[in-house]
């Protein structure tokens, strides 16, 4: 909470009532006669165009899906179609009025958006700006295939069409010809170029990415508005109402700096087309009767929520024109419930048992192509003929078959050659780039200049080492600790990167949860550091969009434990979008999260295994200010995801171990390379994480008590993670144990003694020994000594497992036998 | 790293064996434990198992070729290695091998394992001799001799320190240890009704060992064959009652076998041309009986040595004699147990043979054959016919360094000997 805002518990009791404003149903009432003077006879044509365009296409998917043949041309497609067949005239009435600049993030059933926001682009683009993105776009691959075997005439705008169906199909055909190189496919094609942001197989999964694009427009002063498309369905989603809830919050209007008072550009449009697979939401799995009854819950302004009818294009236009409108005036977010219906399955494989032939005919006889056709045709004001009509279907279908014929064509259009390129994807899982600012041609916006921010002055006067010079531990409050490791690399660069933005719960006035952001308010604008609600979705799958746009971003989790709270964005959306567009995407984010100590079984949980599972994601973790420094430097100067772990249990730790202690300048920790902590001879311990405290203490202990000289390894990094120095430490002693907190079964401890087994079998003297947390529930503060590993754990595992230290008796079981006993019983 | 697989030596003696079958082929995985191929001596039959674990990258020696000892015979290592610093012969030239090693040198080492004996014991009630691939990998590079490091690892496991400690103590593998007893291969596939007349085999290794013995002792000997038998009474009485007291006295199941090889001990040493070895016109006349006992085994015909059984009792005698033979039917005997002997007894007198001809064991000059007992009549002092259990012995001699009547008179001492076993016992 700002404390420039007073919380009067006066105003907290006042009586009074709650006022609501109607939100309009489908209140759209212009005639044909009105409606020519705002359209002329080719908007209109190419409006019936664009509709029949998109229901060809979802046709002839259908058609292979369902006959392995389209117009006589044979294809099987093991791949998914979730079509639009009956969305036509919503996805193009919306795509009308949206500009290049105007970004749509598609909903899971997103063929129709593309294309319709793909052909309103390249009927707004002039010739040559179209010929050129085409030309520039993954090396002319695609426009050299329709160039070279699609007969356009000549016209730039007839080859873009053409461009836009093959890139489309041919990446639903996971072909290297496609828009993704096929790696994205049916649900995630997408074409920045046109304003056409990646779509979602993960209902709703679009959404807090959309969001991230809106205030990456908002923070970075962006023409242009965003698009959430999604279905009614996806209402039900948490990470969909988190983001509205994120999107409508007072600060953008009221705390925001530059550009006060303007809210979120971006608008929810919801293709209600009143089924979320087989559930019926009108009726059935919602209560709202009508969709757009959301906007009411979320803002007084109720998100100018209004119900249209998506069956009727030029409705839909007039909606979305109003709404774009309000939103570039400042007063988003807005609203949309198209209502639309889904003449096709949830997907071929559907049977329709959920609704009866009656309601698909009933739906089919208003279908809005053939109605919009007949109100072209028919009247004394008609603007075309049924045979031009007739005649612009069949181009389109000879046109659709000339297309499918080029993307189911081997030798036009291969599949990636995995054999031939074994590293085609893998190049592909991280950009390891290393950008130091996402916009250099911007001045960064602070409040402060560099040498007047309180942090900075704060840092230069901290001591960085842990001991002064006679030796003596430097207090807590002059060293310079971890926290201070992770702040001086970031509040760099807020200086430096004009697109750096932070946020988390409780990242602003307080500070950060753990005090890594303190002081920096004063110099860092309020839209570039600030509180977010407690909505983890909404948090990480808003700096997924926010990088997709082209910013970079730190976010922060407070408690590791949360990261079940944004699975999603952090598994499916963060970790993939950069190998699913093919390398066209970068995701510079940095998610913040602090392994707890002290909170019991939510709030105490090192889950580095989970997200160190997810291929895509880098995963760092730091136990020292040099090492926190250093990775949070890199990380902050890539254009990959890191999940970076902090613990709370060692915040304030100086720095023990590098010589000289912290330097004050700029510098970088390769992410991947451990760090011998302390050398030895004769036992490798291998630590991840917090503990290498512990670990410390373990190695003085074998080294007095029992003459065994431990060599103490930090990972410092999880992924990526370089193996040399270990191997050749195990070289060395032959031994091996690995420490972390996190609980033992599944953890990175396990993979990494697995790996090592492999990679140094045959100078291992004793089995690779996994000293981790047991596989409980983290109990109460008191009772940590018995659940999170300590030194004398080591030291028995070593005795027991590997090297029987004479004269030592065990006071923890490392047997064989109890590992046996434990893994029966799961625990 | 690659690991040569040598030809092990299987005891001071042997100087080459045979690979009789290859179980792996280049370019197989093999685990530790698999079976790479197996091996003969001149008597006996082994395989080699690896103790590492890896691809089979080489193989220097086809089945059938005679590998000299301790030469490479494969190589295991990870696929795509450099094994080119690996030949045939890179492993300790064969020419200045121990083999010749004077035998003083030997008894010191011999000692060894009795005095370690406690610390072997803690040894083999481990993990069944589990060794860690570091221990393993030391033990390999310097020649350590695993089976005296004392496993002090968790569960028994040998460790590097332990292997480390076995070099300190100066145990370098000297003479591998006896592999385990080989399975007897399956027998020879019955003749089917509707299949061929007969089944075409080669022979065994052992078999063609034996029969180039056997033929090389009838062509190159003059080999003179005479029998005899004598009353049994006495040794059946003796024997009858070693069977009611051995319990009670600790003493061993003496057979009648046993008494023979006791009587031939007793005997021998008086009769040095026939306790002797006869090679290159030279004789060698032996200062002990160390008698050769013929057992039948599934393999073939195996003779192990009793070695210096003028020494033993009678009850040591069938104890040695009882180890031996049980050694020679595993398969697992020391072929060192199958040479050195100066005279040698077979029996078939157990299967109801009354006389037979022997055929001498060269370099050996005789060989005594132990017939079934036989009722016979003999009349007694006072006149009377009394049948008595006859038990018929066989000699065979060569006769070009033994005349028919030294060898007589052995033969009829040795009869006896068995006949008065009473007092033959007090020498």
């Amino acid at each position: 909470m700002p404390k420039s805002q007073f919380v009067d518990p006066k105003k907290a009791f006042e009586k009074g009532f709650i006022h609501f404003e109607d939100i309009p149903v489908c209140q759209y009432d212009l005639s044909f006669a009105e409606e020519k003077k705002i359209y002329s006879r080719d908007d209109l044509l190419r409006i019936y165009r664009d509709m029949s365009i998109i229901h060809e296409f979802e046709t002839m998917l259908n058609e292979v899906k369902t006959k392995s043949s389209y117009n006589g041309v044979e294809y099987n497609n093991p791949g998914p179609a979730h079509l639009s067949i009956g969305q036509e005239a919503s996805a193009v009435g919306e795509a009308y009025s949206l500009g290049i600049e105007d970004l749509t993030f598609g909903s899971h059933r997103s063929h129709g958006e593309i294309l319709a926001k793909g052909l309103s682009s390249i009927h707004q683009l002039d010739e040559q700006e179209l010929y050129d993105i085409m030309k520039e776009f993954l090396g002319g691959s695609v426009l050299s295939v329709v160039e070279k075997h699609m007969n356009t005439g000549g016209s730039v705008k007839e080859l873009a069409i053409d461009f836009l169906l093959y890139g489309a199909l041919a990446e639903i055909f996971a072909r290297t010809t496609g828009f993704n190189k096929g790696l994205g496919g049916s649900m995630h094609a997408f074409f920045i170029p046109f304003g056409i942001m990646p779509n979602n197989a993960i209902v709703g999964g679009g959404v807090p990415a959309a969001l991230g694009a809106a205030i990456y427009k908002r923070v970075n002063h962006k023409k242009g508005i965003v698009v959430a498309n999604f279905g009614d369905g996806a209402c039900g989603r948490g990470p969909v109402l988190e983001s509205m809830n994120f999107s409508t919050m007072d600060q953008i209007k009221k705390l925001w700096g530059e550009g006060s008072g303007e809210g979120l550009p971006l608008l929810f449009n919801i293709f209600n087309n009143h089924y979320g697979m087989g559930g019926q939401t009108r009726g059935e799995t919602m209560g709202f009767d009508f969709a757009a009854r959301l906007g009411a819950g979320f803002n007084p302004e109720e998100m100018h929520a209004e119900r249209v009818n998506g069956y009727d294009p030029l409705a839909v236009i007039d909606a979305v024109k109003r709404k774009k409108e309000l939103l570039l005036a400042g007063k988003g977010p807005a609203l949309l419930d198209v209502v639309t219906y889904r003449i096709s399955g949830h997907s071929p494989s559907d049977s329709s048992t959920y609704r009866t032939p009656e309601e698909i005919q009933a739906w089919k006889d208003a279908d809005p192509i053939a109605a919009f056709g007949r109100k072209l045709t028919s009247g004394r004001g008609k603007v075309a003929t049924e045979d031009e009509l007739a005649a612009m279907r069949e181009q389109i279908t000879t046109r659709m078959t000339e297309i499918m014929k080029l993307a189911i064509n081997d030798e036009i259009s291969p599949r990636m050659d995995l054999e031939k390129d074994p590293e085609a994807i893998s190049s592909l899982m991280f950009s390891n780039l290393h950008v130091e600012s996402m916009d250099p041609d911007r001045e960064s916006e602070m409040l402060l200049p560099r040498e007047e921010c309180p942090r900075i002055k704060e840092l230069s006067t901290k001591i960085r080492t842990a001991w002064d010079e006679s030796g003596k531990p430097v207090s807590k409050m002059k060293a310079f600790n971890i926290r201070d490791g992770l702040a001086e690399p970031i509040i760099d660069k807020f200086y430096e990167d004009p697109t750096l933005i932070a946020y988390g719960e409780e990242n602003r006035d307080w500070g950060g949860a753990f005090g890594v952001y303190k002081k920096m308010t004063e110099a860092i604008p309020y839209h570039r550091l600030f509180n977010a609600p407690i909505s983890e979705s909404a948090i990480v799958g808003s700096a997924v969009g926010y990088a997709m746009c082209g910013g970079r971003v730190i976010v922060e989790l407070m408690y590791a434990d949360f990261i079940g709270c944004a699975g999603d964005e952090i598994f499916n959306q963060m970790a993939k979008w950069q190998a699913m567009s093919a390398g066209i995407l970068k995701m510079p984010i940095i998610l913040r999260v602090s392994v707890g100590s002290k909170y019991g079984a939510q709030h105490s949980q090192d889950w580095t295994a989970l997200t160190a599972h997810i291929p895509g994601l880098k995963v760092v973790f730091p136990a020292t200010p040099y090492d926190a420094k250093g990775l949070m430097q890199a990380a902050l100067n890539g254009t990959d995801p890191v999940i970076f772990f902090e613990s709370q249990r060692i915040y304030d730790k100086a720095e023990e171990f590098h010589e000289g202690g912290v330097p004050e300048g700029k510098y970088e920790i390769t992410i991947g390379e451990p760090d011998i902590k302390r050398p030895g001879k004769d036992v490798t311990i291998l630590s991840i994480g917090a503990v290498i405290y512990r670990a410390m203490e373990a190695a003085k202990i074998l080294e007095e008590k029992y003459g065994v000289s431990a060599e103490v390894i930090d990972a410092r990094s999880i992924v990526p993670f370089d193996y040399t120095k270990v191997v050749e430490s195990i070289k060395k002693t032959g031994r091996c144990v690995i420490v972390g907190d996190a609980v033992e079964r599944n953890s990175v401890m396990k993979d990494m003694a697995a790996t090592i087994g492999e990679l140094a079998f045959d100078y291992l003297d004793g089995p690779v020994t996994v000293v981790g947390s047991r596989n409980w529930i983290t109990p109460c503060y008191e009772l940590d000594h018995m659940f999170f590993p300590q030194a004398d754990w080591i030291i028995d595992a070593i005795h027991e497992r590997i090297l029987p230290l004479p004269g030592h008796v065990a006071t923890h079981n490392f047997t064989t036998v109890e590992k046996m006993k434990r893994a029966k019983g799961g625990v | 790293m690659a690991f040569a697989v040598i030809m092990p030596r299987q005891g001071q003696s042997v100087e080459s064996c045979i690979i009789t079958a290859w179980n792996k082929k280049v370019g197989d995985s093999v685990k530790v434990g698999d079976v790479l191929f197996s091996y003969e001596t001149d008597k006996s039959a082994f395989e080699e198992e690896a103790t590492v674990e890896g691809t089979l990258l080489a193989v220097f020696h086809e089945e059938g070729d005679d590998v000299p000892c301790l030469e490479n015979v494969c190589v295991i290592g990870e696929a795509g290695e450099d094994i080119s610093a690996f030949t045939a012969a890179s492993a300790a030239p064969a020419g200045d091998a121990p083999a010749a090693a004077p035998e003083k040198d030997e008894t010191p080492k011999a000692a060894e394992p009795a005095q370690s004996a406690p610390a072997a014991a803690v040894s083999s009630g481990s993990s069944e001799g589990a060794i860690s691939p570091r221990a393993r990998a030391l033990a390999a590079k310097t020649g350590a001799d695993i089976s005296r490091a004392v496993a002090t690892g968790p569960e028994g496991r040998i460790i590097e320190r332990d292997i480390q400690k076995a070099l300190d103590q100066g145990f370098l593998a000297g003479q591998a240890p006896v592999s385990a007893a080989a399975p007897a291969p399956a027998a020879a596939a019955c003749v089917c009704a509707d299949g061929p007349e007969y089944d075409e085999e080669a022979l065994p290794n052992i078999r063609k060992v034996i029969a180039k013995a056997m033929h090389g002792s009838i062509s190159s000997m003059a080999q003179l064959t005479m029998n005899s038998s004598f009353d049994a009474t006495a040794i059946l009485a003796y024997r009858a009652q070693v069977k009611a007291c051995a319990e009670k006295m600790g003493l061993e199941n003496i057979t009648l076998n046993d008494i023979v090889l006791y009587a031939v001990s007793r005997v021998l040493l008086r009769y040095r041309d026939i306790n002797a070895n006869f090679v290159d016109d030279k004789m060698r006349y032996f200062r002990h009986a160390n008698i050769g006992v013929a057992v039948d085994t599934d393999r073939g015909l195996l003779v192990p040595t009793l070695m210096h059984a003028d020494t033993l009792s009678l009850n040591e005698i069938s104890a040695e004699a009882k180890t031996l033979i049980a050694e020679a039917k595993s398969g697992s005997i020391n072929p060192d147990k199958l040479t050195g002997g100066s005279f040698t007894v077979t029996n078939l007198g157990s299967l109801g043979v009354e006389s037979f001809t022997p055929i001498n064991n060269p370099p050996q000059t005789a060989i005594l054959g132990v017939c079934s007992i036989t009722r016979r009549i003999k009349t007694g002092a006072d006149g009377k016919d009394v049948s008595y259990p006859a038990m018929g012995l066989s000699l065979t001699v060569d006769h070009r360094v033994i005349d028919g009547s030294p060898a007589a008179r052995f033969l009829k001492e040795v009869c006896d000997g068995l006949e008065h076993f009473d007092l033959l016992l007090a020498k």
